[in-house]
């Protein structure tokens, strides 16, 4: 057989194939990744739980020097700040009681849950170099209760969720890398059940942010600036989360919706640490509760 | 012996590829454009063109590895860098036959596999729907950075591993 005698192409058409398999098993919807790949993530990740530290305090230091030359200023801020915050403390305590009690008439639960989480406290120790795939990957994994799907966020809001989960490390999807399949029910708060809901369908890489698509038509009137947080609808993500802030509202290409971009709130290319929201657990308690 | 020094500098430089966007300054990564350590595949190069002697397919090989070892620890989708670092490096190895290994020719390997290997990666990943991306986007906003980057990192390496890679190679060959 001549053609067979070509040893090279045989070898470029067997490397061909493989490359075809293997993506085609990856893009699949894996429920798990499988163990030879869990031992190869977990191994890496133990080398870089060791070597982010130094790297970190190494490229922190120039990020302080910044930061030690904005403190005088920074600090007169503050100060003021701080005046009135203790009036907000006492607000807050107030109004908690408040709702608590006027919650407790009405017998609410149900939204009380979309509201509880806990919370598992994670390390960033790498990010994925293909910036087309946004991935972090961080220390925590299924030994410390990390599931798929949970949401993950900073102080400051929502970056993104898990998406697989190895035993002692995972990876993160952030929001920039977010597509038409991971979808979040979002909504922007206003009184009197004026709520305007919707979904957060993407991220635009051109204008830098997320898409989110109003669902009702009722009130139109999105101002920018306004905050637009999860709502808990779909199921996956506890409520009251902050995604962003509203930068413009624009129609959609067939004018008959409107699509406002949302700047998400957390910095997403300076994350340290996150927290790793684990929904199931409350739910789960409140059930036992229940049947006690 | 020569070998697992080789081994440990690419695994040094995979764990290095996941912090990388740390050492950049953030006014830099707010903007649009995308920079991608394309770092492994620098060390490569440089294997191939000073360690490999002749007819030994190291390079190749710890393509098809490392490759591998970054599909599964920071993509997840299995294959792509696999197979473009493969031909990338294989590439190299049919034509270095034709061209003497000094500097210069090494410095125009490493920017076409550089432009080639990040084509087959994006080219790839577009085919099957993972990304969708305008071609003009991605010429001015991903693959000249990258490049430009890369390639101060050809210059930084070319100067601490050769001499090296050179010494190890000859060694090897003695053996």
């Amino acid at each position: 057989m001549p053609f067979f005698r070509n040893k090279r192409l045989l070898i470029f058409l067997i490397g061909f194939i493989v490359l075809v398999a293997l993506i085609g098993y990856s893009l699949r919807d894996r429920e798990n990744v499988t163990i030879a790949e869990q031992f190869i993530n977990d191994t890496v990740g133990w080398v870089q739980n060791i070597v982010h530290v130094p790297v970190t305090f190494f490229t922190g230091i120039f990020t302080n020097i910044d930061d030690i030359k904005n403190t005088y200023s920074e600090n007169q801020i503050l100060r003021e700040q701080l005046g009135q915050y203790k009036g907000l403390i006492y607000e807050v305590q107030e109004l908690k009681e408040e709702n608590k009690e006027l919650r407790d008439a009405l017998e609410l639960t149900e939204s009380d849950l979309l509201r509880d989480f806990r919370a598992i406290q994670a390390t960033v120790i790498s990010r994925s170099p293909e910036r087309w795939l946004d991935e972090v990957t961080i220390n925590r994994g299924k030994q410390h209760g990390v599931k798929e799907n949970m949401v993950v966020r900073t102080a400051e809001g929502m970056v993104g969720k898990i998406q697989t989960v190895q035993q002692y490390t995972s990876k993160v999807q952030l929001l920039t890398g977010f597509d038409q399949f991971n979808r979040i029910s979002a909504m922007i708060s206003r009184d009197k059940g004026k709520d305007i809901f919707g979904m957060i369908e993407g991220f635009d890489n051109e204008t830098g942010t997320l898409m989110f698509r109003i669902i009702e038509e009722s009130d139109k009137d999105l101002k920018k600036g306004e905050l637009v947080a999860s709502s808990g609808m779909g199921g996956v993500f506890p409520a009251g989360i902050v995604i962003g802030k509203v930068k413009d509202v624009v129609p959609d290409q067939y004018g008959l919706t409107r699509t406002a971009l949302v700047e998400p709130a957390a910095n997403l290319y300076d994350i340290n640490h996150v927290m790793v929201l684990d929904r199931d657990a409350t739910e789960l308690e409140a059930e036992e509760e229940e049947e006690e | 012996m020569k070998r697992i020094y080789i081994l440990l500098f690419l695994f040094l430089f995979l764990i290095l590829e996941g912090v990388a966007i740390k050492f950049l300054p953030p006014s830099i990564l707010l903007g649009d454009q995308m920079f991608v350590p394309h770092w492994i595949l620098i060390v490569l190069i440089l294997v191939e063109m000073f360690f490999d002697r002749g007819q030994s397919y190291n390079a190749i090989l710890y393509a098809f590895i490392f490759g591998l070892l970054i599909d599964i620890v920071y993509t997840g989708i299995l294959g792509v860098y696999m197979f473009s670092y493969g031909i990338v490096i294989y590439i190299v190895h049919v034509s270095k036959r034709f061209l003497h290994g000094n500097f210069f020719v090494t410095f125009l390997f490493s920017i076409f596999g550089l432009v080639l290997c990040d084509l087959l990666i994006t080219f790839i990943y577009s085919l099957v729907g993972v990304i969708h991306l305008s071609w003009e986007h991605y010429w001015l906003n991903r693959l000249l950075p990258t490049v430009f980057l890369n390639i101060i990192f050809f210059l930084l390496m070319y100067f601490l591993l050769v001499k090296r890679f050179i010494k190890w190679g000859s060694e090897l060959n003695w053996d």
